[in-house]
């Protein structure tokens, strides 16, 4: 199964997780996925899901100087980020619940 | 900086232009926020040890622009290729439609009228360009501005323009089909092209016409090929003393004491590439006006072609042409 087709559709509840245990750049964002399993998750999908969420009201984002180059834009999470969180970790956690019902009935295979 | 570092930014550079230019219809806002992001985190990964192209780690820049609008939810690039489908005239008016577009149709109306009213002047140098652009190819060594010379007659030229000239007007006056009236244009811009091209590469820009025109002469060369004979360019002087010696290492001046100036020689009949070595004065300033110029073989494997160079393919000393020389009479000689 094309594991990256899967990833579209949780990308917003994993990058709000990242960013809730500590707010992050860009480049933070899409390591700390990489580190935590999603090894497929590209570039332009979490730059493009940052932008999303920030557009939405669910991040704020705010600029810190860095000492080894340019400055950086660092992604934190809000209330209303929180929020939604909680909500896509209730529909994720039902959802998986249902397929691995579903892929754990023997007679499914039968 | 290295010149590996160098290269990287550059990349990096192109990368960002390529991507923003796949970006370039989105709101302002949107682009500058996700091109913003894209450079720092170009800036990022050229800090890492990874010494892959930018283009390998972050895939083409089309497709990474793709992947920024779907996640970002954005139109996709669709939305632009649909316009590509639409006519001229529907793109045209749904750019005049925006509020800057507004702007432009007084000034784009203003622009129309005055071509208009410069269309006659229009349909007179096209006439005259036809003749004169086939002159500006024949270097013959007459002048072929501002009456050009075909087969070196400027009565013939003369009578020509203004036919051409009539033509043209004539041309102009009618009412034509629409494609045929574009067609008509379109060569005319064709035409106007060609002429600067060529213009560039005539004697005319050479500076042929130059004392006529009463400017003053220019100080160092102008084009490829500053010097020219009857012949065609002139890249070398091969000089004799009147016994017939071949002469190495002549300092050369024109009738202004000003040293002779020659075109560079790419073409050789051995298909050799040749560098040109002047000899260096006492300070080493090359002296470009010694002549014969010396130039050198540069022994690469490959000739001005690309092709392999075979083993005594290459002249190593460029013999002198033969040439017939005067004798002059036995008493001038011993004077």
């Amino acid at each position: 199964m094309d594991a990256s087709q899967l990833l579209k559709g949780v990308l917003d509840v994993a990058v709000l997780a990242v960013v809730r245990d500590a707010d992050g750049y860009g480049y933070d964002v899409v390591r700390r996925l990489r580190t935590a399993g999603l090894e497929e998750v590209g570039d332009a999908s979490v730059y493009g899901t940052l932008r999303r969420l920030y557009q939405a009201g669910a991040l704020t984002s705010y600029v810190v100087p860095s000492d080894e180059g340019p400055h950086r834009k660092y992604y934190a999470i809000n209330d209303r980020g929180r929020s939604v969180l909680e909500d896509s970790t209730k529909t994720w956690r039902t959802f998986a619940d249902t397929v691995d019902g579903l892929l754990t009935r023997p007679e499914v295979a039968a | 900086m290295t010149a590996a570092t160098d290269s990287t930014t550059r990349q990096a550079q192109d990368y960002l232009a390529a991507v923003e230019h796949e970006l370039a219809d989105l709101p302002t806002e949107d682009r500058s926020a996700l091109l913003e992001d894209l450079a720092q985190h170009l800036d990022a990964l050229a800090a890492e040890d990874d010494d892959r192209p930018v283009a390998v780690r972050l895939g083409p820049p089309a497709a990474y622009a793709a992947d920024l609008r779907s996640a970002a939810g954005l139109p996709a690039r669709g939305g632009v290729a649909r316009a590509a489908s639409l006519g001229m005239r529907e793109r045209l008016d749904a750019v005049l439609a925006t509020p800057a577009g507004r702007r432009i149709v007084p000034a784009a109306r203003e622009v129309g009228r005055l071509l208009g009213e410069l269309r006659p002047a229009w349909w007179v140098l096209r006439g005259y360009l036809v003749v004169l652009l086939p002159c500006l190819h024949e270097l013959d060594g007459v002048s072929d501005f501002p009456v050009p010379a075909p087969l070196d007659n400027h009565l013939l030229g003369a009578v020509l323009v203004v036919a051409a000239v009539a033509g043209s007007v004539a041309l102009g006056r009618r009412r034509m089909p629409r494609p045929l009236g574009l067609l008509v244009a379109a060569s005319g811009v064709v035409v106007l092209l060609f002429t600067f091209v060529a213009w560039d590469r005539s004697e005319v820009s050479r500076g042929t016409y130059l004392g006529a025109a009463g400017t003053s002469p220019p100080e160092h060369a102008i084009g490829e090929y500053p010097l020219l004979s009857r012949y065609g360019p002139v890249t070398d002087v091969l000089p004799y003393a009147a016994d017939g010696t071949p002469l190495e290492g002549a300092l050369l001046y024109d009738q202004d004491g000003r040293p002779l100036q020659v075109g560079f020689q790419e073409w050789w009949a051995d298909r050799c590439v040749r560098v040109l070595e002047q000899p260096l004065a006492a300070d080493g300033v090359p002296v470009p006006h010694s002549f014969p110029q010396s130039y050198e073989l540069l022994g690469l494997d490959v000739d001005i072609h690309s092709v392999p160079v075979s083993p005594g393919q290459c002249a190593t000393d460029l013999p002198r042409p033969h040439v017939p020389l005067p004798v002059f009479p036995a008493e001038s000689a011993t004077d």
